[in-house]
């Protein structure tokens, strides 16, 4: 009946112990999902294995080709980075989106992907950065795309005792981003719908386009039909109605307490119109 | 002989507890701890409603610390908390009537234990049929599920009824009608409900509270235990937000943590969750009304017709006197010769609704003034012409055919706000930039202030002020700070009546065996009962020590006779003493420097078969109007600012009531544009903050606020009650701004931006179509 909260130094030291750890065993990082534990019904667990001070869990690095985000960097300090601006601007933008300021000086990448909800404002955005998701049980490792690790509400390919390492977002030039949230209120809330747009233009013509959806189907949402539309197009208006309307046909939400189906389908179309129009010269 | 200014009424004094409670160091009911202490924790009933036939702790048992279930067989008073009626046991017997109601409750050495044993413990049930909807319940085939009157399922109904309606609307130039809704709105304080029970050798209990109603709780706990009202004291903790969730249920929560205490013989906390709290603790009533008003061709009010329901949940709680401010102000602040009002608090199987910051008011008031905008848009008037034309000036009769006496500024608050605001240039502007399209709307709104002729038994307050041998002073209330700001104003009123200096003058939270039973503080009633029972207690130490200060002055050489008494001093010709050498020669002199005080409200009336009567014993009146960005792809409706203006007498503290204005405007637009309490099933869907969203400062809009006060001979230093009235008006402006940005009009708060993307998708279609 005890609870544990278990707090290893490093990676080393947490697999060495982990098989004398109880079964039910979770990771934990920031906590700020757990804090709400019983108010929104997330799982509790007898034991916690704390994550938080990990240091190779907080590292932030340019590779040559690739940006790699340790899955326990906090959210706030993604801004400090100059290459993060650079490879990463839908994240970036994301992130004043993302909780309350409070908040994201715990929350961390590798929670929002690990707690697998539709609407998380940071996965949506690495999904849109086709982002891969780095996985580590003891000595093995292995990657996926974002888009794929999801298998539905709550539920990823985790297996048991496997840890979200990090995420590689692979480098591309001249990339713009953009993400447009539409939350219950101006600030601190979950979305209804949020659109998460990486773009790189020539003038007004898309040379490349990705689009991801959050709260609009049972996983983050890559959006393959609009984003393979977009690219290599002229941006006008009529492909910005065009592709506003592929992305509402792709998209499958549902009415829930948050919001009503048939509204998130139109908005997710008129967030992607908003997203395409800033990339406008 | 003597004269004084005022020298503290009227004045900004910071708060007395601002600084304790930004730093943190306030001890809130959760804070407190004693000697021995056990905690308590509630076994909820899962389902809507249900035939309790067995309950279990076989698996709570082994829980390390585990130490008692306690269910009714514990109950050694009656099983019936008494509030209005007696329909809601402490702890149900056969049937629980909504999901999160109380069933038993567990005892255990930790709070984490009590609470993973309450997981545990079995309710064996059978599910009883149950009704959702207030409407479905009114229907004559509906299954009997509560109630408290002669009709089924209603615990209040009340009618007005003057004229002849009919004749009205057969001769009216113009009708309009329409049917709103309104839903829940949680009290969201910070601090939420919890209760400590210290059993006393003598069979008595002192219960720590956190509550805005300390007497609620001293019936409840005497009631539950089968004791004396002088065997139960209730001590008052520094309570983290009221809004009228802790009026009538702290007694409740108080009454099964003392049931705990009295069982086991040991001090025993019970704190509420958040969750719990939403699940169990009142709410906000939703409101149903259809209304219809007719009019002349010089566009006069003629008639109004009314049918509003309450859906007031699973038991009756303090639904009928909700219902009756409904009832009363339900036509609007509009002089109407012909009227047809009738009212309804109709049972549902879902959490009890009670008290709330304009307690029935705001969801008629939203109704009512959103119809008169479609009113003057028929008639091709101006809305804040329209109103004008018919709203209520001193001297002219309410629904209820109540005089409306001087203290009466509600024209010149709207003229306030029209031109504050702009209104001429900005109404028929229908600005729009890309997608943002720009309104403004109005409402307005009367208060009765107090408890009104329904809660007339209640209409007392008292006070003990005591002037200590340094020249303290202690005032002692029976009425509750719970973050308004009624200890500093209490103190002011002291202060000035005195001549005390404020720094010298310290108000307590209520302590149940100091000052008879005050009545609750609610219905912005505080200031009012609460000050003049101060008034009445220090005005016999005023005379006494005024006596004093000019003996002392005529032996420092005064002789001019004149003396001058402001801001803790006396002065005569210029010759000085403070107000402390006052005092402690008063004392020198053996004078009775404590004295209790007492004010009843005057007689107030109310006739149960036509609704006549004088049914306030005074209003307090409001002028809203609000600018909105509305978006009109995503129907994200902003509100950009607030023109609001007041009368409520006197302002005693400028600086807290602007703070009440702000924020009950806020409170208030929180609850027309995000609250959206949802149930499904009978189950609540969203108990939590995270999907029960209320509006944070980001939200907030730009704020102007304006006092005109309209003094109030009988309020304490001519004020009048304040705390309710800046919120009730928010709904209907925004939703009228709304309806001038875009053409829509909503008529179900919340306004979310679903119901108005809709509105405009239809309206559009429609326009196509044609």
């Amino acid at each position: 009946m005890s609870e544990i909260i278990f707090k290893p130094c490093s990676l080393k030291e947490m697999w060495e112990e982990m098989p004398n750890l109880p079964e039910s065993r979770k990771y934990m990082a920031g906590g700020t999902d757990i804090v709400t534990v019983e108010n929104a019904g997330f799982p509790s667990s007898e034991c916690w294995i704390d994550i938080s001070d990990i240091p190779e869990l907080a590292t932030v690095k340019e590779e040559k080709d690739h940006v790699f985000i340790g899955a326990g960097v906090k959210l706030n300090d993604l801004e400090t980075y100059p290459f993060i601006k650079k490879y990463c601007p839908a994240l970036l933008a994301a992130v004043h989106d993302f909780a309350s300021p409070s908040l994201r000086n715990m929350a961390t990448l590798g929670g929002n992907a690990g707690n697998a909800s539709p609407c998380a404002d940071g996965v949506c955005a690495l999904v849109s950065l086709e982002a891969a998701i780095v996985l580590r049980k003891g000595n093995a490792e292995r990657k996926m795309p974002l888009r794929d690790f999801f298998t539905g509400p709550k539920r990823t390919k985790l297996e048991k005792d496997e840890l979200i390492y990090g995420f590689e977002i692979p480098k591309k030039e001249n990339l713009l981003g953009q993400y447009f949230k539409l939350g219950p209120r101006a600030f601190f809330g979950i979305s209804k719908v949020a659109v998460a747009l990486s773009a790189a233009m020539e003038g007004n013509k898309v040379k490349y386009a990705s689009v991801a959806i959050a709260s609009v189907a049972p996983v983050p949402l890559y959006a393959a039909k609009t984003s393979e539309y977009l690219t290599g197009k002229e941006l006008t208006e009529d492909t910005i109605l065009k592709a506003a309307d592929i992305a509402r046909g792709e998209v499958s939400p549902i009415t829930d307490a948050r919001s009503e189906a048939d509204y998130r389908r139109d908005m997710s179309g008129i967030l992607l119109e908003r997203a395409l129009r800033s990339f406008l010269n | 002989m003597e004269e004084q200014k005022l020298s503290f009424v009227g004045k900004s004094f910071e708060r007395k507890d601002g600084l304790i409670k930004a730093e943190g160091r306030a001890m809130y009911a959760a804070d407190r701890e004693f000697a021995r202490m056990l905690y308590a924790a509630a076994v909820r009933n899962p389902r809507p409603r249900i035939k309790i036939l067995g309950i279990s702790d076989e698996k709570a048992k082994k829980v390390p610390g585990y130490v008692t279930l306690v269910t009714y067989k514990d109950i050694k008073g009656q099983n019936a908390w008494p509030v209005l009626d007696l329909d809601y046991p402490f702890l149900p017997e056969k049937i629980a009537r909504f999901a999160g109601e109380t069933v038993a409750l567990v005892v255990a050495e930790t709070q984490r234990a009590a609470k993973k044993a309450a997981s545990l413990v079995e309710i064996e049930y059978e599910e009883l049929p149950n009704i959702q909807d207030p409407l479905e319940a009114l229907k004559p085939d509906a299954p009997e599920i509560g109630g408290t009157t002669d009709m089924k399922n209603v615990y209040a109904h009340f009618t007005i009824q003057k004229g002849d309606v009919d004749k009205a609307f057969e001769e009216a130039a113009y009708k309009v009608e329409g049917t709103f809704k309104t839903n829940y709105q949680v009290h969201g304080y910070l601090e939420t409900q919890g209760s400590i029970a210290i059993p006393e050798t003598d069979g008595g209990m002192t219960i720590h509270s956190t509550t805005q109603c300390p007497y609620y709780v001293v019936d409840g706990v005497a009631a539950a235990l089968g004791i004396t009202y002088n065997k139960v004291k209730v001590i008052q903790t520094v309570t983290g937000g009221g809004f009228g969730g802790k009026e009538e249920v702290p007694a409740l929560v108080a009454a099964h943590a003392a049931i705990c205490a009295a069982k086991v013989g040991r001090p025993v906390k019970l704190i509420y969750s958040r969750k719990e709290d939403f699940q169990c603790m009142s709410k906000r009533h939703p409101g149903w009304a259809h209304i219809e008003y007719s009019a002349d061709k010089e566009g006069h009010l003629t008639g109004c017709r009314v049918k509003y329901v309450l859906d007031a949940g699973a038991y009756s709680t303090i639904t009928a006197i909700v219902l009756f401010r409904g009832t009363v102000h339900s036509t609007g602040p509009y002089k109407i010769p012909n009227i047809d009002v009738k009212t309804f608090g109709a049972a549902t199987s879902k959490v009890p609704c009670g008290a709330f910051r304009g307690f029935g008011q705001p969801q008629i008031n939203f109704a009512q003034e959103s119809l008169i905008d479609e009113l003057a848009a028929k008639i091709g008037m101006d809305p804040v012409e329209f109103r004008l034309k018919n709203l209520l000036n001193p001297g002219e009769m309410t629904a209820t055919g109540q005089k409306l006496t001087s203290s009466c500024g509600l024209s010149e608050l709207v003229e306030a706000v029209r031109k504050k605001s702009g209104w001429d240039k900005k109404v028929n502007l229908h600005e729009k930039k890309g997608h943002i399209a720009k309104g403004i709307g109005i409402s307005t709104c009367y208060y009765g202030v107090g408890l009104g002729a329904k809660g007339r038994f209640l209409d007392r307050a008292g006070a003990m002020v005591n002037i200590y041998k340094d020249g303290s002073v202690g005032v002692s209330v029976g009425n509750a700070e719970m973050g308004q700001g009624a200890l500093t104003v209490f103190a002011q009123i002291a202060s000035e009546t005195l001549n005390a200096p404020m720094e010298l003058v310290k108000t307590e939270e209520v302590d149940s065996s100091k000052v008879p039973d005050s009545g609750p503080t609610v219905a912005s009633r505080g200031t009012l009962m609460g000050g003049n029972a101060i008034i009445e207690a220090a005005k016999p130490l005023r005379e006494r020590l005024f006596k004093v200060a000019l003996d002392m002055l005529i032996d420092k050489g005064g002789t001019s006779g004149k003396m001058i008494a402001h801001d803790g001093v006396f002065e005569m010709d210029g010759i000085t003493v403070s107000f402390t050498d006052v005092a402690k020669e008063g004392w020198n002199r053996r004078l009775k420097m404590c004295e209790e005080g007492w004010y009843v409200a005057p007689h107030v009336s109310f006739r149960l078969d036509n609704g006549q009567g004088d049914a306030y014993v005074v209003y307090s009146y409001s002028a809203d109007i609000a600018e909105v960005s509305v978006d009109t792809q995503t129907g994200v409706t902003k509100v950009d600012k607030i023109w609001a203006a007041y009368d409520v007498g006197r302002i005693v503290n400028p600086m807290l009531a602007t703070g009440q204005a702000q924020g009950g405007i806020l409170q208030g637009m929180s609850w027309s544009l995000f609250e959206n309490l949802q149930y499904k099933n009978g189950i609540m869907v969203n108990p939590n903050f995270t999907d029960y969203v209320c509006a944070t400062t980001k939200d907030k809009p730009e704020y102007d606020i304006t006092f005109i006060e309209k003094l109030y001979d009988e309020g304490p230093y001519q004020a009048k009650g304040m705390g309710e009235v800046p919120l009730i008006g928010v709904a209907p402006a925004v939703a009228n701004a709304i309806k001038n940005a875009c053409g829509v009009r909503i008529d179900s708060v919340p306004l979310l931006p679903e119901k108005v993307w809709r509105a405009i998708k239809q309206k559009n279609a429609a326009k196509e179509a044609k």
